[in-house]
């Protein structure tokens, strides 16, 4: 460390001439908010009588040429002025305390740029490490649900470990809608190593969820986190922040001695939201599924002096899911070091996280690989599933040990315990997250800073699959897939902050600077496959594969490269008025040259109305705000001129990969938005409300649009098309009802709708092509479930096979079969719904009384249709389900209209299956469940104990629906990405925790 | 230290100027996995690597299923060679005429988006090479005549022309470019006939080009015989052509052409692993009322009924007393399967059998050149028993009194039906032409299988062999139950995508587009 100060000392004084004054001397110091400690930027320092003044930076930080005994005046809106006489010392650090009117909170935005909240142009909200660890889960991010307004969380049905889609204002994306994640400033890349796409299920191991690195993250590592909602927010990290941005602040070394933090949590997860089956079926179903535990563990340390702090953590999670032999382990190392040298003018920032996470047997969904299909299919007369546990005998004829099962087994259906026992599958992901910062503060208005970070994910899959396990899947000797997938992102930039005090009222802060991205995907697939095999029965090996073109050997290589240049500025018009204005180019590897290089601005502004009003005493704060904003997307690569692929064994592939269509040059997607909102608070800030509009439109994507096979022979190529639309309403309301010494009540309650609208999916008029009627999002296949971009309709449209009904409704059967509807079809499937809600609401409550809280959160989603594709197909299959076994009536009805009667058994027997008609197993996706909640005791301590804090909580997660229609949970989706929204097709059914956390400081 | 830091100040300066110079943003764009131009380029691989997509989709070995929509399930049941024991969406399907426009679509995109690109692509790199531009010419017309044997117009001439883009050929237009590709191919390669260019590539003849010249001829003979009944000078013109042509035609076993594939057969996919595809109730009518020895080699006996080979009817319903498609299938899957000969990786679409039985048509048809249609009858008869290494063609030929079996149906009697024809095996000089054209197509019909396409082409043209009729009718009318399917409908990604393209094809046509309308070849009039 010495080392390098001297050095830091050395370059710096040959490279920046410092300019100090004789007479005067240089005050500096640290300004920050009493309340919480953090620091405060743009506080004005003024000396009194003058013109001289100056603003803190973004970490608090200001120097100023002044006088022995002269006075210095500190002002910060929302914060009582403060003042001081210059002494003999040269730092005059202050907390500023809140000013009893308005409550000004410091909000990290875009690049790391700390503004007040107040000032902000746009919508964001954020959420403090205490609420989002209370009820922990292992993907930090799946705690955000119903705290956020306007963020629609959906977990993935793999369990513990998966990964979670979250959407921000809607989907706009054929591509990827999930937001830019944000670590201390520096874009996270958030790879999945593949998320499914068809009901059915793969061949190639099942429906699976490739995780994301998100999951990787320790939780308890985290201070806080920051939704920046819309396009205006995000413009700063370009196309990357197209869908919004989550920023996560995580926790640093304070100065001033050593604290140790220890947090253990340990839940029970048991499952609890699944179709109803009749009793026997239940049994069979129980004896299988177990108890799920999860214990999350962090130990943290962090301390240090005044230039130099640090904080270490260690976590490590251990986990065993509903499913037998499910577990998850994962081990989080995270170390931060944060100095400061040269009397603060440098700063350095530097950190390291790691992190591993094992996960066997991630469930699947749909129907291959999937050991729920023969757990919920089970039925034998006089006998258990239980019976089965035993699943394999020897074969003499083969001498082998090979899979037993109550009947012979089907592509689909297979013993479980031979699923979980003999066809295992293994998740290994790593994340290695280092960052380096430093901060140059050059002189009172200008500073530099300049970041990187080396940020690699490597996503590994192996499925070892034994011999005898059902012939489609594998051949007689068994099947072994490998999977492995490198994720790097490198990731520089260079800042220069610039704060400018035009006159006393008046104030400018900028910055200017360049940012470069490299990212890298590495992918390997190696798979004896389906029909290539393996020499010698279950030796799980690559030397081990036949030499046949059936075999699957695989590498690809993607490299993208974005440069950018982006300069952005706030003035301050005394505090009344803010204007936000940014800028950034682009250029991107991922586009022709003709087109590579984009700009897209912002422009913002936001009045505070009660400094520019009289409201009287009522109106603790008011302000209105808008923007407008656009961004520009230059997709992902190897789109604009891919070579052919060669296939193992088998010569060049004999398509070619989807291009441009012929004569066309791709440009950059684009999204332009517009935003207006007010914020008010009330009563000394007892009572506030948040509401605001805003329209999306979406440009320009680059769509893979079916072509005549006569033009292009591949029958697809891309095309910068259509245009969608969201545009939605986002309210917070807050209140404190209660709030005395001994007890504090907070209530929040958010709300946000959202409507989609596809306005067109063509594109330019080129030769020969016939605009597009409809973008498959998932396509129809075997199990008639459908999802279809349509002008006019939007996204997330699900449809089905339905029954064509008659005027009462009645399903019309006639000559021994049901009669189709026929009417406004597409693939010959009818629109039955859309996955999204029409809003959401979470309310989250608080209370305080003195050493004992309570929380909760209330979670709803209004609107919205699932399907239940597991119902289809267990009705289809067995008679397991209760409503099949009660066996009571259904009226249907022919052409002719005469009435008949089916029993239930025969009619969902009839209706279901795996090609049935799904359109009859729709449900309301509305539901509004208890979400989270947690009793805690903060512990009284004696003055002279080892502890500085004992906490201990109870906490409950998922715990019930207030209301639900569909069988299974609607906020758990088989992927999180843009296909299968939805549908269940024997997902892993929704559980609920219940769990201890103990918190211990000192 | 020091220099660390410098470094690290050097490295962010170059950075920045960096972001600024770097114009080569799209190199990084790639994926170097894949090959690029100028890596086919060694070795003649830009064009030779084209050569085997082309080969391995005229008749598209994998996936299976794949093959299974683009001829099986329909051409190989039309021409009564095979049927399905499953009643696949519950009896309506295509075998039952309820066509199934999803299926369907692959007999479209297959050869569009594995042929057809991939000959384009060798003839727009090929004009330093014209010998290997002419083989991919005629492994184009072998793909397309077949696509447009099923739809009638088809995009051929305009392919991939933007200002032209997705316009029909009429099938006469289309069957003039073929016979002009034909010309143009033959030329190039009498012009270098003895070099080996194309060897490295050839999955058929070994890079023999003599051999190619011969297939072309006889490909072209072929095409003139389909249009002998509705354009006789144009086809009397190339037929006459193609039996002078100086290499002649492909007579002996080993002229023919056969794909050998890296891969395995679809049909042993669909049959063996499957259980999708039988013997068709035709195919058992004919061949055992001829007491064919052929037949063991072409089909099993069947497992359920030792001792006899059992063919199932075309177009079964889900039947009564079925519970669902599986119950049924189980009811006939145990019926005669194809024999492995028919099923090794060798895919066969044009024998010397074939050509001596074209031959023997074009005598009858009195085309110069042709010889004696006898002579050719018998040698076709003799050159398949050859291929299938079956003994007693000699007795084969001298019988004059088998005919026929009536066909049984011994699952379900409904089923059962008495022979659609009493047509013996043995030539006789006396018969008319019409009898002699029965005998011939008959015969060829037993020496293609199981290339489905050209019989079901051939049996519209001529209305032979006699095959059964569809059990069950579906298609509301468009397709008469006794004149049979005559085509397939344009495909719907056709429709969706190349709406005008399909209306003009319509008009061109000539008739509703559905499978009821006669192609312009299947004049339905007199074979004479």
């Amino acid at each position: 460390m010495k080392k390098i100060n001297i050095l830091l000392i050395a370059i710096f004084s040959m490279l920046l001439s410092l300019n100090v004054m004789a007479q005067e001397k240089s005050i500096s110091g640290t300004i920050t908010s009493a309340s919480d400690g953090a620091p405060l930027p743009g506080v004005s320092v003024v000396v009194q009588g003058t013109t001289r003044g100056a603003e803190t930076d973004f970490d608090g930080n200001y120097t100023i040429e002044a006088s022995q005994g002269e006075v210095l005046v500190y002002s910060f809106v929302g914060m009582k002025t403060q003042t001081v006489t210059v002494g003999s010392s040269s730092t005059i650090s202050l907390a500023l305390e809140e000013d009893a009117n308005t409550l000004d909170e410091v909000v990290v935005t875009a690049l790391g740029i700390k503004k007040t909240r107040k000032s902000l142009t746009y919508a964001a909200q954020d959420i403090k490490a205490d609420e989002l660890s209370r009820v922990k889960q292992t993907n930090p991010v799946n705690s955000l649900s119903g705290k956020v307004a306007g963020v629609n969380i959906t977990r993935s049905a793999s369990g513990a470990g998966g990964s979670v889609k979250v959407v921000l204002r809607g989907n706009s994306s054929i591509g990827n809608n999930q937001p830019l994640y944000v670590v201390d400033g520096i874009p996270l890349s958030n790879p999945t190593a593949g998320q499914p796409t068809s009901t059915f299920g793969s061949l190639n191991g099942g429906n699976r969820d490739g995780g994301d690195a998100l999951s990787l993250i320790n939780s308890d590592d985290i201070e806080s986190l920051t939704v920046l909602k819309g396009a205006s927010a995000s413009a700063l990290y370009g196309s990357a922040g197209l869908n919004g941005v989550i920023l996560i602040t995580t926790k640093k070394g304070k100065s001033g001695g050593f604290k140790v933090d220890y947090s253990s949590n340990l839940t029970v997860e048991n499952a609890a939201y699944m179709m109803e089956f009749n009793d026997e079926a239940q049994k069979n179903i129980d004896s299988f599924l177990t108890s799920g535990t999860t214990s999350i563990n962090t130990l943290s340390i962090s301390g240090g002096t005044e230039t130099a702090q640090t904080y270490f953590s260690y976590g490590n999670t251990t986990a065993s899911g509903i499913l037998p032999q499910n577990k998850l382990k994962q081990h989080t190392i995270n170390i931060r070091e944060t100095g400061k040298f040269f009397d603060g003018k440098v700063k350095m920032n530097a950190s390291v996280m790691a992190s591993t996470q094992k996960i066997k047997n991630r469930a699947v969904s749909g129907l291959y690989f999937n050991p729920l299909v023969g757990v919920y299919g089970f039925e034998s007369a006089g006998e258990s599933l239980a019976d089965y546990t035993n699943f394999e005998e020897l074969d003499p004829t083969r001498n082998i040990m090979s899979q037993r099962w109550f009947r012979g087994t089907s592509d689909i259906e297979q013993n479980p315990y031979w699923i979980t026992y003999r066809n295992p599958s293994e998740d290994t992901n790593k994340k290695l997250l280092a960052s380096l910062k430093f901060d140059f503060k050059i002189n009172d208005w200008l500073s530099l800073q300049t970041r990187g970070t080396y940020d690699q994910s490597l996503l590994d899959y192996d499925r070892k699959i034994y011999a005898t396990t059902e012939a489609t899947l594998a051949p007689s000797t068994g099947r072994y897939i490998v999977e492995n997938a490198d994720y790097t992102q490198l990731y520089g930039d260079m800042l220069a902050n610039i704060n400018t005090q035009i006159n006393e009222s008046t104030s400018i802060t900028g910055i200017v600077g360049v940012s470069t991205t490299g990212s890298t995907l590495e992918t390997f697939r190696g798979d004896s496959g389906a029909n290539g095999g393996l020499q010698f029965a279950n030796v799980f090996s690559f030397q081990n594969f036949n030499a046949n073109p059936s075999v699957a050997f695989e590498q690809n290589s993607y490299e993208t490269k974005v440069n950018s240049l982006f300069a952005s500025s706030t003035i301050d018009f005394g505090g009344k008025i803010y204007v936000d204005l940014t800028a950034r180019n682009d250029w991107t590897s991922t586009l022709p040259a003709a087109n590579n290089s984009f700009f897209y601005p912002s422009v913002g502004v936001t009045g505070i109305l009660n400094e520019l009003f009289e409201f009287g005493e009522k109106v603790s704060f008011a302000k209105l705000r808008a923007s407008y904003a656009e961004v520009g997307n230059g997709f992902g690569p190897d789109k604009i001129s891919p070579n052919r692929s060669i296939l193992f064994g088998g010569g060049v592939n004999s398509t070619d990969p989807i291009r441009p269509y012929p004569g066309t040059t791709p440009r950059p997607e684009r999204q332009k938005s517009f935003e207006i909102g007010t914020e008010w608070k009330f009563n000394n800030n007892r009572f506030g409300i948040d509401i605001g509009y805003y329209h999306t439109n979406t440009t320009d994507q680059y769509f893979a649009v079916p072509v005549s096979t006569t033009i292009v022979a591949s029958g697809v190529a891309g095309l910068n098309a259509g245009d969608i639309l969201n545009s939605g309403i986002e309210a917070t309301v807050f209140v404190v009802p209660v709030q005395n010494e001994d007890m504090k009540w907070t209530s929040t309650l958010n709300f946000a709708t959202n409507k989609n609208e596809i306005i067109s999916i063509s594109g330019d008029n080129v030769d020969g092509l016939v605009p597009t009627e409809y973008f498959v999002m998932s396509p129809k296949g075997v199990n008639t479930f459908g999802s279809y971009l349509v002008e006019g309709g939007s996204f997330g449209d699900i449809y089905a096979q339905v029954i064509k009904k008659d005027a009462n409704g009645l399903p019309i059967y006639d000559s021994g079969a049901f009669v189709a509807e026929d009417a406004n079809l597409i693939d010959g499937l009818t629109k039955v719904g859309n996955a999204n809600p029409d809003f959401t609401l979470g309310w989250n409550n608080s209370f305080v009384y003195k050493n004992l809280s309570l929380d909760f959160l209330i979670d709803g989603k209004f609107g919205g249709e699932t399907m239940s594709m597991t119902e289809a197909i267990v009705e289809g299959f067995s008679n397991n389900s209760a409503r099949e076994t009660a066996n009571g009536n259904v009226t249907v009805v022919d052409l002719s209209g005469n009435t008949s009667t089916q029993t239930a058994q025969e009619y969902y027997g009839a209706i279901g299956g795996r090609n049935g008609y799904t359109g009859e197993f729709m449900y309301s996706a509305t539901n509004v469940r208890l979400a989270e909640l947690a009793i805690g005791y903060n512990f009284n301590l004696p003055e002279n104990s080892f502890f500085t804090r004992i906490k201990a909580s109870a906490v409950g997660n998922n715990l019930f629906f207030f209301y639900k229609d569909a069988p299974h949970d609607p906020n758990i989706s088989l992927s999180t990405g843009n296909a299968l929204q939805g549908v269940d097709v024997l997902g892993l059914p929704s559980s609920r925790s219940l769990g201890l956390n103990i918190n211990l400081s000192f | 230290m020091k220099k660390i830091f410098k470094i690290i100040m050097c490295l962010t300066v170059v950075g920045l100027v960096g972001i600024s110079c770097d114009n080569n943003l799209e190199d990084y764009n790639t994926n170097p996995r894949n090959i690029s131009q100028a890596q086919l380029e060694v070795d003649f691989q830009h064009v030779g690597s084209k050569y085997k997509p082309i080969f391995e989709s005229i008749y598209q070995y994998t996936p299976a299923w794949s093959y299974q929509l683009q001829q099986n399930l329909n051409a190989d049941v039309y021409a009564g060679y095979m049927t399905n024991p499953r009643p696949f969406v519950a009896g309506a399907n295509n075998t039952t005429y309820a066509l199934v426009s999803g299926w369907n679509n692959f007999i479209w995109s297959v050869p569009y988006g594995n042929v057809m690109n991939n000959v384009k692509s060798i003839v727009d790199q090929t004009d330093d090479y014209p010998t290997l531009r002419a083989v991919a010419l005629i492994l184009k017309v072998e793909a397309m005549h077949r696509v447009s044997d099923v739809f009638g117009p088809i995009v051929y001439s305009n392919f991939g022309d933007l200002t032209n883009a997705g316009v029909y050929d009429s099938q006469q237009e289309a069957y003039n470019a073929f016979f002009a590709d034909l010309d143009t191919a033959t030329a190039s390669l009498m012009a270098d006939i003895d070099s080996q260019r194309f060897t490295a590539f050839d999955m058929s003849y070994g890079g023999d080009y003599h051999k190619w010249v011969r297939f072309a001829n006889s490909l072209r003979l072929r095409l003139a015989i389909r249009v002998s009944k509705i354009d006789p000078a144009k086809a009397k013109t190339e037929g006459e052509k193609a039996l002078a042509q100086s290499e002649g035609l492909m007579m002996a076993n080993d002229d023919g052409f056969f794909v050998n594939g890296t891969l395995a057969h679809p049909l042993s996919v669909i049959d063996n692993s499957w259980g999708d595809i039988r013997m068709n109730a035709s195919m058992e009518s004919i061949l055992t009322g001829f007491s064919d020895t052929r037949i063991q080699n072409l089909f099993n006996e069947s497992p359920q009924y030792p001792g006899q080979y059992k063919g199932v009817r075309g177009g079964l319903p889900l039947q009564a007393g079925y519970s669902d498609e599986l119950a049924q299938k189980a009811a006939y899957v145990n019926f005669s399967n194809m024999n492995d000969d028919v099923k090794t990786s060798k895919v066969q679409l044009m024998t010397a059998a074939e050509v001596h039985f074209l031959q023997a048509e074009a005598a009858l048809r009195g085309w110069a050149g042709a010889g004696d249609a006898q002579t050719h009858y018998e040698m076709g008869i003799t050159t398949s028993f050859d291929q299938r290494g079956a003994s007693g063609a000699a007795a084969y030929i001298a019988d004059n009194t088998s005919t026929p079996a009536d066909y049984v149906d011994p699952v379900n009697a409904a089923n059962s039906m008495s022979a659609m024809s009493t047509i013996t095996i043995a030539w006789d000089a006396a018969d008319d032409n019409e009898t002699k054209l029965e005998k011939i197509i008959t015969q060829k019909w037993i020496a293609m299988f199981p290339e489905g396409q050209e019989a079901w082409s051939e049996y519209r043209r001529t209305g032979y062999p006699k095959i059964f009729p569809v059990v069950s009718n579906q298609s509301g009318g468009t397709i008469d139950t006794n004149i049979q399917i005559r085509r397939i409908p344009f495909v719907d990604s056709e429709l969706s995508t190349n709406a005008a393209g399909v209306a003009d094809a319509v008009t061109k046509l000539g008739g509703t587009d559905d499978g009821g309308t006669r192609l312009w070849w299947d004049t339905g009039g007199p074979n004479f």
